[in-house]
């Protein structure tokens, strides 16, 4: 009875643990109040303006109702950035975890 | 059946089916290089908890068939740990692009417990075997305990790396849980038995 009572809760803890690792797209970083996807603007124009600006864009989705960019930042850094979707406002820089930047409220 | 599932080839095939799936779809342009920095090394540390779970839970629950099983391929387990680990390295050097690059990372503390706990599986991984551990006798087995502060390690490198907690507590909940359990079993004043009388 003992052991069933352990394997039990040594099963509820392996399962808690998996269903919380589960969802990987929404990180929780960053949570934007943007509104309906509708009214965004296009990613694509805020992978053009980064690369204006002189960043490498690797790759660019939603997570978090914000802009979630990977890429170089020009001084050679390699990065997680979140944007607001609504006005490109940048909101978070993550070096591998370290942050680098991140705005107040957010 | 049950000769095929006893055998060491049939283990090792189902510890290589994670990265046969993982380099096939990175091969086939399904999955970014970047993209399989994760579960590369999320197949690793799940490994390193599954090693490290069988002792612990064959000391909770005694011993059972099923973990006298488990038990007799630990190290196998451990030493694919340790294969899912050198392949994250291998996509992280990829995904890097240059030595320069890499070596600009290392100061940032989710960077280096990755190396360290790397550092700290290769010896346990280089003496995963019989003639090591006839050589090494009961040094053996404090290289293997090596194990605990590369857990530690890794957990610190899964926490920083993606700066939250949530994922890298979870599946090491378990682990502590086992732990915990056997912590306060050793605690816990030992009672005389009915018939043991004054």
């Amino acid at each position: 009875m003992r052991s069933l009572f352990i394997a039990a809760a040594f099963g509820l803890a392996s399962a808690t643990a998996l269903s919380l690792s589960a969802p990987a797209e929404a990180t929780g970083k960053v949570k934007c109040q943007a509104g309906p996807q509708s009214g965004w603007k296009n990613v694509e124009a805020l992978k053009a303006q980064l690369v204006r600006e002189g960043w490498k864009v690797t790759k660019a989705k939603v997570d978090g109702g914000c802009y979630e960019v990977y890429g170089v930042l020009p001084t050679g850094e390699k990065v997680e950035a979140y944007f607001h979707p609504v006005s490109f406002e940048k909101l978070y820089v993550a070096q591998r975890g370290k942050v680098l930047f991140r705005k107040q409220g957010y | 059946m049950r000769t095929i599932i006893n055998s060491v080839r049939f283990v090792w095939v189902i510890l290589a089916l994670p990265a046969l799936f993982q380099l096939h779809g990175w091969w086939t342009g399904a999955i970014d290089t970047m993209d399989m920095l994760h579960p590369t090394g999320e197949t690793s540390a799940r490994l390193m908890i599954a090693a490290m779970l069988i002792g612990p839970l064959a000391g909770v629950l005694g011993p059972r068939r099923w973990l006298l099983w488990l038990l007799a391929r630990r190290r196998a387990l451990g030493v694919a740990a340790f294969g899912y680990a050198v392949l994250h390295l291998v996509f992280y050097a990829i995904d890097m692009g240059s030595l320069d690059a890499i070596l600009g990372e290392l100061p940032i503390a989710s960077i280096w417990t990755g190396w360290l706990a790397l550092a700290l599986m290769l010896p346990m991984a280089l003496t995963s075997n019989q003639r090591s551990m006839l050589w090494l006798r009961t040094a053996w087995k404090r290289v293997q305990q090596l194990a605990y502060p590369a857990a530690v390690l890794t957990l610190l490198h899964w926490w920083w790396v993606h700066d939250g907690a949530t994922a890298a507590v979870a599946h090491f909940a378990p682990l502590a849980f086992l732990w915990l359990l056997l912590a306060l079993r050793r605690l816990r004043p030992i009672r005389p038995s009915p018939q043991a009388g004054v």
